[in-house]
């Protein structure tokens, strides 16, 4: 199809991805900036590990500013998912932009995972939840922006 | 007809794919190709390229593959050339996609991602090469 040569490409870099972890009241968030990609996804497993190894059981991604993502962060968030679920945890999206909800919604990744579309949002439902576990009552809440179904 | 044309060689390595990857956006950026089509290619690209790497070559960094990236008319091509031994990344099943429905949610989402994504893929053994091009055929000025 195609026949000619090379042509430099030093320029190119591999796209960098972010990562910060804040920790609230009732749930570790960690902050994605960038691609999440098969060269990033690595890392990020690397740094949720002592995580995923505690007994933290609300774990959130905000993906403001996530730009980029593949199969190979998809893999993340779906481990990550299982070994809170593992402890009766949950795992949560917010700020999840157009582009990187298109990629969870054509392959119906993560069934049951819940998405808000801001950081008070999630902080009211878990909130909501917290109370509800130490209570052992009801609370009104709407509950996440919406669920990705099975 | 408006051609443009850009080659990379690239290592086997995760970081190669992605510096690929950012040839690709760079390319289609400067052909004006709208962002949702450019993410579809990127997407595509990074699944494709990873699946050789990660396959074909074995993640071994002394091999590399090819990418040509092409806008023909209406239309973005891109192929992808490695000298491993014969694998088509399109009938690679991922043992993940195979699981039950708890463990399937870990992988397996590859291929399915570059079949929504592309309009047309082909695969073919070529001498010593596997070769697997793909196209998105572009949308008219205000599209996608």
């Amino acid at each position: 199809m195609l026949s000619k040569e090379p042509i430099p490409t030093q320029h190119l870099t591999a796209m960098s991805l972010e990562i910060q972890f804040k920790r609230t009241p009732f749930t570790v968030t960690a902050q994605l900036a960038g691609s999440l990609d098969t060269a990033t996804a690595p890392e990020l497993l690397r740094q949720l590990t002592p995580i995923l190894d505690s007994q933290v059981t609300d774990l959130a991604f905000d993906l403001a500013k996530l730009t980029f993502i593949s199969s190979a962060g998809l893999r993340v968030f779906a481990i990550a998912r299982k070994r809170l679920k593992e402890r009766s945890g949950q795992t949560s999206f917010v700020n999840m932009q157009p582009q990187i909800m298109e990629v969870f919604e054509i392959v119906k990744a993560l069934p049951g995972v819940s998405v808000f579309a801001s950081i008070e949002e999630m902080d009211t439902y878990l909130a909501a939840q917290q109370r509800k576990h130490t209570a052992g009552g009801s609370q009104e809440f709407s509950g996440p922006t919406f669920q990705i179904d099975p | 007809m408006k051609t443009a044309l850009l080659i990379l060689e690239l290592q086997a390595t995760p970081d190669e794919v992605m510096r690929g990857v950012e040839g690709l956006q760079e390319f289609c950026r400067a052909q004006a190709v709208a962002e949702k089509t450019i993410h579809a290619l990127m997407l595509s690209l990074e699944e494709i390229a990873s699946n050789v790497v990660n396959h074909a070559c074995r993640r071994d960094p002394l091999q590399s593959f090819r990418v040509s990236i092409q806008h023909a008319g209406d239309r973005i091509l891109v192929e992808v050339r490695d000298h491993g031994p014969a694998f088509n990344p399109l009938l690679f099943v991922d043992p993940a996609s195979e699981a039950e429905d708890e463990d399937r949610a870990e992988g397996g989402w590859g291929i399915p991602l570059v079949r929504h994504s592309m309009d047309e893929l082909h695969y073919v053994r070529e001498g010593a090469d596997n070769v697997l091009t793909m196209s998105k055929h572009l949308q008219p000025a205000g599209g996608r």
